[in-house]
């Protein structure tokens, strides 16, 4: 069942991960029109400022796709030389203390958000962007990476409570790089 | 607090948990036990501010841009044009292995990515020409490293997020430095392998005309080379903005070429998310802790802490060179980077070093730490992309590029401007 859970949260993942790239994408695209209009000396003008808001969104949509494809990176040093269920309980006890900080930052990033709703703050920019039409969305994507690494980690924990804590390994272990390389 | 940061950090890293939330978890202790207020509240707003950066969009462009020229086939034309090229050296093949690199760098902006590239392509033509796989593959791990010094470097961006400096002046004082490695890279090749011509293999000697013929492959990347960093310097582009014309660029020569379909774009497109939210984490976290630290005072604590040292400005610097090359033993470069910069780059500006120098500086060391055991990513990328032999192998082969990289830093610290004269001349 654990598993099943992770395969569906991983396809999900993936399809945000594919929007979040088409975005990015997209953004590149606006860039270089806005460059080829200014030597007309023309402009769409905000560019800068809509390439920063593309860069929060990556940032905060990106994270639960890297988290379940093992991209974010660890130090291997003691973890590597032990086997089994001990190595699987640093690989749990890793998630814990990381969805406990997720889940702080997610609820730390509310005040921002709910300041640019109540007053209706604009963006101090010629684009005078309501903040809350891009901070809403990219509150959204912490709260999505917390619950996330939540999940995983309950899926974990349950595994390991039921004396499978090495079949984890695929899902919380295998540090990325070293595991795509063998 | 320098004590308690410092120990927090290795402790916390020896655990495995991920990087960038050791960054959080440091910055929340320094927030509990050394502030007189609570800093835990501007979290939230230094990750909104840390984060929407058009600055920092640069980042997924140029790794992009490295995924599409990887995806659609460019690099095996390049490695076959520089083949034709440089093989007639004492060393062949060895040769057109640190010139790929070099001429990836040139357009990616990852020292990883490139390694993968040019050990994907560089591999089988070993195995089939009965090459000795040390040198061989230590000169792809080596070369690979060149990725992060040349320009565009994703590395001086974030270095140069981080210390708030100018990018491009970082980027144009990479190119020199960049350009002295690889040369000397092809030297010591040549020279090992005239000592001991066993190492080297066969050189290899093309008629003219397929040398000619040859640069019809090289020509879109020193294009696209020169459309990046020249639309930069031309005025017509911030470092962002190149970034992106760098993508478009690429696309256009990937499409020359026929590489592109529909899963080539979606599995770079995820290969890019995947990076930028790793390094994203980590960014973030390393703001959030360099905001506490810089709140609880540690500009304070510095100066007081080298005073105690009574170190001479050299004397600090080759304190600092000893202790990257140790800590680039077991962490990882980009955590090495961002995790130090907050520490170690007041102290360094306070000695009266300039930061842009101590940026490329830092790059040589980091370069180092990426082919040095038992943590050398470029190591594990090389070993990974071959189908038999040990990593020993590619430690042993990567040793005297090591070497190389060390009496550069070492001549940076003595001739400073060899990355400080270009940038200067320029503007």
């Amino acid at each position: 069942m654990e598993l099943a859970l992770i395969n569906t949260l991983r396809k999900i993942n993936r399809l945000i991960a594919l929007i979040v790239g088409l975005g990015l994408l997209g953004m590149a695209a606006f860039v270089v029109a806005d460059i080829a209009l200014r030597q007309v000396h023309a402009s769409f003008g905000g560019s800068e400022e809509l390439a920063g808001y593309a860069m929060a969104l990556v940032s905060s949509w990106g994270m639960a796709y890297t988290l379940l494809e093992m991209g974010h990176i660890r130090i291997d040093l003691i973890r590597s030389r032990t086997s089994g269920t001990l190595r699987a309980l640093f690989d749990i006890f890793s998630m814990i203390v990381m969805s406990g900080v997720v889940v702080v930052i997610a609820v730390k990033c509310w005040p921002v958000v709910a300041r640019a709703v109540e007053n209706g703050s604009r963006a101090n920019t010629p684009l005078a962007t309501p903040l809350a039409w891009v901070q809403v969305p990219w509150f959204a994507g912490w709260v999505w990476f917390a619950v996330v690494a939540c999940l995983i980690t309950l899926a974990a924990i349950s595994m390991a409570v039921r004396g499978r804590a090495s079949e984890t390994e695929p899902f919380i272990g295998a540090f990325a790089e070293q595991d795509s390389l063998k | 607090m320098i004590s308690f940061v410092s120990a927090g950090l290795l402790a916390l890293l020896s655990l495995s948990i991920p990087v960038g939330i050791v960054l959080f978890l440091l910055g929340f202790g320094v927030d509990q036990f050394f502030s007189g207020f609570p800093l835990s509240r501007a979290l939230g707003n230094m990750v909104w501010s840390s984060s929407s950066s058009a600055t920092l969009i640069a980042i997924p462009f140029f790794v992009l841009l490295g995924e599409i020229l990887v995806r659609s086939g460019v690099a095996t034309r390049t490695y076959a044009a520089l083949d034709r090229w440089v093989s007639w050296m004492p060393g062949g093949l060895v040769h057109a292995n640190v010139a790929t690199a070099t001429m990836f760098s040139a357009t990616s902006g990852s020292s990883v990515a490139t390694a993968a590239t040019v050990a994907t392509v560089a591999m089988p033509q070993a195995e089939k020409l009965n090459y000795d796989p040390k040198l061989f593959s230590g000169a792809i791990a080596a070369g690979g490293t060149l990725g992060i010094m040349i320009p565009p470097s994703i590395n001086l961006i974030v270095y140069g997020f981080l210390t708030q400096s100018s990018i491009p002046k970082l980027f144009l004082a990479g190119l020199v430095p960049g350009l002295a490695l690889a040369l000397a890279f092809l030297l010591v090749t040549a020279i090992i392998c005239v000592i001991r011509p066993e190492l080297g293999g066969n050189r290899r000697v093309f008629p003219f005309v397929q040398m000619a013929r040859a640069l019809i492959d090289l020509v879109p990347i020193i294009i696209l080379f020169g459309l990046i960093v020249g639309s930069i310097y031309a005025g017509w582009a911030t470092p962002t903005e190149a970034a992106a014309v760098g993508v478009g660029g690429a696309l256009t020569i990937a499409m020359g070429f026929g590489g592109v379909s529909w899963i080539m774009i979606k599995d770079s497109l995820l290969g890019t998310i995947k990076i930028t939210s790793m390094i994203m984490l980590i960014i973030i976290g390393a703001s959030f802790l360099n905001f506490t630290l810089a709140s609880a005072g540690l500009g304070r604590e510095l100066t007081s802490f080298m005073q105690g040292l009574g170190l001479s400005p050299v004397g600090f610097i080759l304190v600092v060179v000893v202790l990257y090359i140790v800590l680039g033993f077991f962490i990882e470069t980009l955590s090495l980077m961002v995790v130090t910069i907050p520490i170690i780059v007041p102290m360094v500006l306070e000695q009266g070093y300039d930061v842009i120098w101590f940026g490329i500086l830092m790059i040589v060391l980091i370069e180092m730490a990426l082919i040095t055991p038992p943590v050398g990513l470029n190591l594990y990328v090389v070993q990974g992309a071959r189908k038999s032999g040990t990593l020993n192998e590619v430690m042993l082969g990567a040793l005297p590029y090591c070497l190389v990289m060390l009496i550069m830093a070492f001549a940076l610290i003595v001739v400073p401007d060899i990355a400080l004269w270009l940038p200067n001349a320029v503007g």
